[in-house]
């Protein structure tokens, strides 16, 4: 019944990226993977997911914001939704808003670590119900 | 007048000095006779009176004499002239030398008792009016005696302080606040604050305590920002002085320098965000493997699952390492580790370190070459610290070598140091890399090295054992060919 959505995972640390990917082709989705965001770029272009779940990367080079940043301003792949997911809100100081307000970042929909496997399809569903509209 | 006051009648005519006595000893007063000056002039020095009666013509020594002789021992003694036959010049120049007051002969009892009587409260009113000079002069004494603590006391601090009035004039302040403000230097006093105080901020808290209205406020404490390189921040608590009805007379401002303090929260708090990332992604990580198991919300069979489960330990095992080596780290910088010193032979323990990661060195198919020579000078260090060091060197190589590849262990003295390395044939650092392994946290920030399970913390550990036994710790790397740590330490003195 349910449609076949292909989800992106963008996270550097590869448990996540295992957890995450088995919840997610449990409930019957097409599960791709990235560990850094030159990688996760790549397959956006290459396979045009439907949902891409980004992990906030403390890397120096290679951040969430950035690869966030260059989907968010490319005409083609602006409205894939992103699902903001950290572990460390607080300690980077940075907060997440689903509106434009300078202040907050914002983004399309946002969970902390760890993310409960119920919480993270319903996230999903959401988002791929709200691209529909 | 005191009946105490002591008197002495210098005469040489008998009667007189008996008339004198009687006249005045009835009058509660006490009363010394001499017959001529230097009799006279022994009992003053021998006693001390108040008032002296003076005969002005007397064999010997004329009174003339004994007033000026006894003006110079005590020129606070009344002295009374009684004169005969002399004439009013005699006494006109009696009076210049110093003489109250005279007393022409014949004279009755009362004129002279009226006479003594008039000079005594003379006496006192000079005395009292000495002690009011000796007090104020006191007071003013300690005025300027407070006035120069409290400069000295203010100059020496090495908090700023800065006195306005009323008008937002600088009245007082010290060299501290000066050099805190950066300002050109307070010459004179009096000026308006913005004169002399190129901060804006500064003079608006002043100014804002200065025209407070609420008659409970107190102080404020303000941090302000002072321009200039390096960019300095003030803590400034700013109180007005008040008179004793509550009116504002001024303001003080004692200024310290926070600088460091603000750098060192900061720093601070750029590590408590660093090891909150360091712990919160592990227990993040092992939650999440849980509550899929849990949950089954992953699926999988039962095989599946306790994989499931062994990545949950093995990040559990990872998260177990780096709280250790925060420990050890925390341990290490409080100084807390006391350290054995004694001659090691740092071969030795490398050499039980490789026996000891041989298999893990097997299970990659990597070779371990030891080109250790033998009887390298001994070292005086800690054995645990030397364990630890190597061991973190070592494991490293292993870790970031690749499949097939080599660890090589080579020795040498160079000068007064011993110099280990550990070379591998790994996949090396890159120059910005390179840079930064050395602090707390970093990890090359690399494809290739994110499978790679570390605390990011061997390194900074490693550095400071090196440190504390006073050595130094290198890396040269080329990407792609591998890298060489070097560790020097200065060998142990022996002379043979």
């Amino acid at each position: 019944m349910k449609p076949k959505a292909k989800i992106l995972l963008v996270d550097d640390d590869q448990d996540f990226l295992e957890m995450h990917e088995a919840v997610l082709k449990n409930h019957g989705y097409d599960v791709l993977t990235a560990s850094s965001g030159h990688e996760g770029l790549e397959k956006v272009r290459a396979e045009m997911p439907d949902v891409i779940i980004l992990d906030l990367m403390m890397e120096k080079y290679d951040t969430g914001f950035s690869f966030s940043k260059e989907i968010k301003n490319d005409p083609l792949f602006k409205k894939i939704p992103i699902l903001m997911v950290t572990a460390v809100a607080e300690a980077t100081g940075y907060r997440f808003s689903l509106k434009e307000d300078g202040y907050w970042m914002k983004t399309d929909d946002f969970l902390n670590k760890p993310v409960m496997p119920d919480v993270l399809i319903g996230k999903v569903e959401k988002l791929l119900a709200e691209r529909k509209e | 007048m005191s009946s105490e006051a002591r008197i002495l009648v210098v005469d040489d005519e008998m009667g007189i000095r008996e008339g004198c006595k009687r006249a005045l000893s009835a009058e509660g007063y006490c009363v010394d006779d001499a017959e001529d000056g230097n009799a006279g002039l022994e009992k003053v020095k021998e006693n001390g009176y108040d008032l002296l009666l003076v005969d002005l013509m007397m064999p010997g020594m004329s009174g003339l004499e004994l007033i000026a002789k006894i003006h110079l021992i005590d020129p606070e003694i009344i002295l009374l002239v009684i004169t005969g036959h002399a004439t009013i010049e005699t006494a006109v120049e009696a009076m210049k030398k110093g003489a109250y007051d005279y007393l022409p002969k014949p004279f009755s009892p009362d004129a002279l008792i009226a006479v003594v009587r008039r000079g005594l409260e003379k006496r006192s009113l000079r005395q009292e009016a000495k002690k009011l000079y000796w007090e104020r002069d006191q007071r003013l004494l300690e005025l300027v005696n407070e006035r120069s603590r409290m400069r000295t006391i203010i100059g020496c601090m090495a908090d700023g302080v800065l006195v306005a009035n009323m008008e937002g004039r600088l009245v007082l302040w010290n060299a501290a606040s000066v050099k805190m403000l950066k300002s050109r230097g307070f010459d004179v006093a009096g000026e308006p604050l913005e004169y002399y105080i190129d901060n804006q901020a500064m003079v608006d808290a002043i100014k804002e305590v200065l025209s407070a209205k609420d008659e409970s406020f107190s102080m404020i404490s303000r941090e302000i920002e002072v321009e200039g390189d390096p960019k300095t921040v003030l803590m400034a608590n700013i109180a007005p002085i008040r008179d004793e009805k509550g009116n504002i007379l001024g303001a003080v401002s004692v200024l310290r320098d926070i600088t460091q303090l603000k750098e060192i929260d900061k720093i601070k708090s750029q590590f408590v965000s660093m090891v909150a990332h360091e712990l919160r992604a592990p227990l993040a990580a092992i939650k999440g493997w849980l509550e899929i198991v849990i949950t089954g919300e992953g699926g999988g069979d039962e095989k599946q699952q306790k994989q499931w489960l062994e990545r949950a330990r093995d990040r559990s095992d990872s998260l177990l390492a780096l709280v250790n080596d925060l420990l050890e780290i925390n341990r290490m910088e409080a100084g807390k580790i006391a350290q054995k010193m004694e001659p090691v032979q740092v071969t030795d323990i490398i050499r039980k370190i490789l026996d000891f990661m041989k298999p893990e060195a097997e299970k990659k198919n990597i070779t371990v070459i030891d080109k250790l020579p033998e009887n390298l000078p001994l070292i005086q260090a800690d054995k645990r610290d030397m364990e630890k060091l190597f061991m973190n060197l070592i494991t490293n190589a292993i870790k970031y070598s690749t499949e097939d590849g080599a660890v090589t262990l080579e020795g040498e003295v160079e000068g007064s140091y011993v110099c280990y390395r550990v070379k591998d044939a790994g996949i090396g650092i890159s120059p910005e890399n390179s840079d930064h392994i050395f602090d707390d946290f970093y990890r090359a920030d690399d494809e290739r090295v994110r499978k790679i399970t570390g605390t990011g913390l061997g390194l900074t550990i490693a550095k400071k054992i090196v440190n504390s036994h006073f050595g130094r710790i290198e890396v040269e790397s080329k990407v792609g060919q591998g890298s060489a740590f070097s560790v020097c330490l200065p060998c142990e003195e022996r002379k043979k």
